[in-house]
């Protein structure tokens, strides 16, 4: 099965990782992601305030571009699925937006594209069944703590991605894997984001407490799919400002996918992360 | 301080730029005890909201407009339906309108800027720069 795909600017650069790993992955379970042409930056922000368009061109304009191919538009960066998916809801629920913002593009998109996330691709597509049948146990008993974050799940009513308060869909793919998924209260706690520039003690506080609760709770690593969170939870502890010893390895859901089907590790971008995963998964 | 005419008027304004009604909240305090950023804030998140019903200029001119994270947190939980993550960012709005930013490039240290995701630089910089 071949799905368009729309990697968004980090994966290009910072997290490099998080779309080798992707696309890596998911061609080993039979699904071709096909990479939009002239793609631009998704915008990064869903612009919350009522009388900005004008931070919903790129988006509209992306989306609008994948109607051309095919139905459904994968993307895996949450911040990208939290924009694409946010856009493409006002498009279609809001009279407004979805004329000026035809208008200013010259296109007539009615919000047709469905933004579609590797998890989804996983439960629905590949299904956790025949995962589990392809994941052969190399992981084994490895406890992993499942992180959403914020963007993922919220706006619930927006994102329809999973429950807000207590979303599961990591925690069955883990299971899939065969490792162990861990039940931690700080799921969907925020990292602190994009306040690593402004006000980092947000981001050094927050992560300590995510990284404790998880450790507390017996992970040995912790799953994201969020290039930011995988900064700020990594990067904290590269600084030795973590508290948790030994460090927690902070992984991409879908480094922990290619590991599991046994992907070359070269491939997976494991030498950027500040806290080296590779002694824990490759042994 | 950023001025925007009379009380009423402020209010008014926060109203129709975030979409939502400010008078609905009743004071519980789920959004603060909900809050990322609260450790570094001087108002909580529902004392923005009882400043926004007043039409006091504090709102405009707290920390915690700048130190929240956007992460919806309150948002989900408000018990009356309000998005108090719209209201934190028509205040950022009104401020970055008028030309009153918080983040400029060399406020950030180099070694942080060549680490970041490009995504935290992008995102930060249209919240919190004019
Ligand atoms: S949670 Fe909602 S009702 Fe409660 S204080 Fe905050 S804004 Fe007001
Ligand atoms: S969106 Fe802002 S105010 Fe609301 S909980 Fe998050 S950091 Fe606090």
């Amino acid at each position: 099965m071949k799905l368009p795909y729309f990697p968004g600017c980090t994966l290009y650069t910072r997290a490099r990782g998080l779309d080798h790993s992707t696309r890596a992955a998911l061609a080993a379970l039979g699904i071709e992601l096909e990479e939009l042409p002239n793609w631009t930056c998704c915008g990064t922000a869903f612009p919350l305030a009522q009388d900005s368009y004008i931070g919903m061109v790129a988006a509209a304009r992306i989306l609008d571009s994948a109607a051309q191919h095919n139905g459904r538009l994968v993307t895996v960066c949450s911040f990208c699925y939290h924009v694409l998916k946010r856009v493409n809801h006002s498009i279609k629920n809001n009279a407004e937006a979805r004329r000026k913002l035809n208008d200013y593009l010259e296109q007539g998109y009615g919000g047709e594209t469905v933004p579609v996330h590797p998890l989804e691709i996983l439960k629905h597509d590949v299904g956790f069944e025949a995962l589990r049948a392809r994941a052969r146990g190399r992981l084994k008993g490895l406890k992993v703590a499942c992180y959403y974050g914020c963007l993922l799940v919220r706006p619930a009513a927006e994102m329809a991605f999973d429950d807000p308060e207590n979303p599961t869909i990591m925690e069955e793919f883990a299971a899939a894997l065969g490792v162990e998924p861990v039940h931690f209260p700080y799921k969907t706690a925020c990292c602190g984001s994009y306040q690593v520039l402004n006000a980092y003690d947000v981001v050094a506080s927050r992560g300590r407490e995510i990284l404790a609760a998880a450790a507390a709770h017996g992970a040995q690593v912790l799953i994201t799919s969020c290039p930011l969170c995988q900064f700020n939870l990594d990067w904290l502890q590269g600084r030795g400002e973590g508290t948790v010893l030994p460090a927690l390895p902070v992984l991409y859901f879908t480094q922990l996918l290619g590991t599991a089907l046994e992907l070359p590790a070269e491939g997976l971008g494991f030498e950027s992360h500040y806290v080296d995963p590779r002694p824990l998964l490759l042994g | 301080m950023v001025s925007v005419g009379p009380s009423g008027e402020l209010c008014e304004k926060i109203s129709e730029i975030s979409g939502q009604n400010p008078f609905l909240c009743m004071q519980c305090g789920t959004c603060s005890a909900s809050c990322t950023g609260i450790g570094v804030m001087d108002l909580l998140p529902r004392q923005v909201v009882r400043m926004v019903q007043l039409g006091r200029r504090e709102a405009l001119a707290c920390r915690s407009i700048w130190v929240c994270s956007s992460c919806l947190a309150c948002t989900t939980r408000c018990p009356r339906g309000i998005d108090i993550a719209r209201l934190m960012e028509a205040l950022r709005a009104i401020n970055l309108r008028r030309g009153h930013e918080v983040l400029s490039p060399e406020r950030i240290p180099a070694a942080l800027l060549t680490e970041v995701p490009q995504m935290a630089v992008t995102c930060a910089f249209r919240k919190l720069s004019a």
